[in-house]
């Protein structure tokens, strides 16, 4: 059935090179990437702080408000990176903005931003590591973690995470 | 079957190995501009290779943007064009299993994307004509084995002056001349020729 001119080890031609045209053409027709995320993907590099270690997503747990209606869901999501391991909770406020609850590990206290394409907002967590941002408008969200100003946290890194859709 | 020249035009001419060669180089310098056109032609690549891992589409957007902020900080470290590709695909691929086996919101063993039939999208006019010819592309290629079919799926989204660099990267075997087909483009080619021939498993 192998015909010689199928053979694995025969060099590429262009009816390969033709056939890897179509599988590319299919895959952009059938999943094409979405147009926006290079510029979302502009955005968190613009916002970069050099020396930050970049956080992984690691997990990510939603759960049902007891006797809520079904859109108002509160998210659970843990952030890993060298230094730091960040867990926030989001919970949807009735105004259509989310709260944001965090700990960070281990505690300490950190200046906190949380970085929307126009506004930052910042917080302070305190020596058990929490913080809180009580009202976050809809939209693509960052978080960056900075020492104190006091020098408090000593020379750890920035951290800063994977862009979040709130 | 593609002519010649659409095949040269899809294979990355040299100009544009040179000219992403400017681009990192301007990036080195810390030209933002720069780096966002990178980021611009080379993402939808990344992202074909995240979605071969069988990541979700919000996933896969979250290990994009992890690859990019990585790659500021490795930039300079990568010496050339080829080598910044082979980078990104790898990184890309390696952290898309890192989620994956995070655990969180995996997609079945089946992956998703041939549930999407590629003329759901409204077809153009002169789509109809390539339309016959994806759809049976689209059925051999479903025929692979799972491992076939994200290799296949990454490499064709590789610029081609890269294929050898990246597909020896991946594990895929590289002739002593130049790039050989493989084991899944062998086996394709197999399985579309058996179907130019009238051999199909669906009645007309």
């Amino acid at each position: 059935m192998n015909r010689p001119d199928a053979a694995p080890d025969g060099p590429l031609d262009a009816a390969d090179l033709a056939t890897l045209d179509g599988i590319r053409a299919m895959f952009e027709r059938a999943d094409p990437m979405p147009a926006d995320l290079p510029e979302r993907i502009r955005f968190s590099l613009a916002m970069r702080d050099l020396d930050a270690e970049v956080a992984r997503l690691v997990e990510e747990a939603g759960a049902q408000l007891a006797g809520a209606r079904s859109a108002e869901e509160s998210r659970t999501i843990t952030f890993d990176s060298q230094s730091l391991t960040i867990m926030i909770r989001i919970e949807p406020n009735t105004d259509g903005t989310s709260r944001v609850d965090g700990w960070l590990a281990p505690p300490e206290r950190r200046d906190l931003e949380m970085r929307t394409g126009e506004t930052a907002l910042r917080a302070v967590s305190d020596e058990q590591g929490r913080f809180a941002f009580p009202s976050i408008q809809p939209g693509s969200v960052q978080l960056f973690v900075r020492p104190t100003d006091d020098g408090a946290a000593g020379r750890r890194p920035s951290v800063i995470t994977p862009a979040l859709i709130l | 079957m593609s002519d010649g020249s659409s095949v040269a035009a899809r294979a990355g001419m040299p100009d544009r190995s040179v000219r992403l060669a400017s681009l990192m180089s301007a990036a080195r310098e810390g030209d933002e501009a720069a780096l966002g056109q990178i980021v611009a032609e080379l993402s939808p690549m990344l992202w074909q290779v995240s979605r071969a891992a069988g990541l979700t589409a919000s996933d896969a957007e979250d290990v994009l943007q992890t690859v990019w902020l990585r790659l500021v900080s490795h930039l300079h470290e990568i010496r050339d064009t080829t080598a910044l590709i082979a980078w990104l695909v790898v990184t890309t691929r390696r952290e898309s299993w890192h989620v994956r086996a995070a655990g969180r919101r995996q997609l079945p063993a089946e992956q998703d994307w041939f549930s999407t039939r590629p003329d759901q999208a409204p077809p153009a006019e002169d789509q109809v004509i390539i339309d016959d010819q994806h759809r049976a592309l689209w059925a051999a290629v479903a025929q692979l084995s799972p491992r076939c079919q994200e290799l296949l799926r990454i490499v064709a989204f590789v610029p081609r002056p890269d294929y050898q660099a990246v597909a020896a990267k991946l594990g895929m075997p590289v002739g002593s001349v130049g790039p050989t087909r493989g084991r899944c483009l062998a086996k394709l080619r197999v399985l579309l020729d058996g179907a130019g021939r009238g051999v199909r498993d669906e009645p007309a």
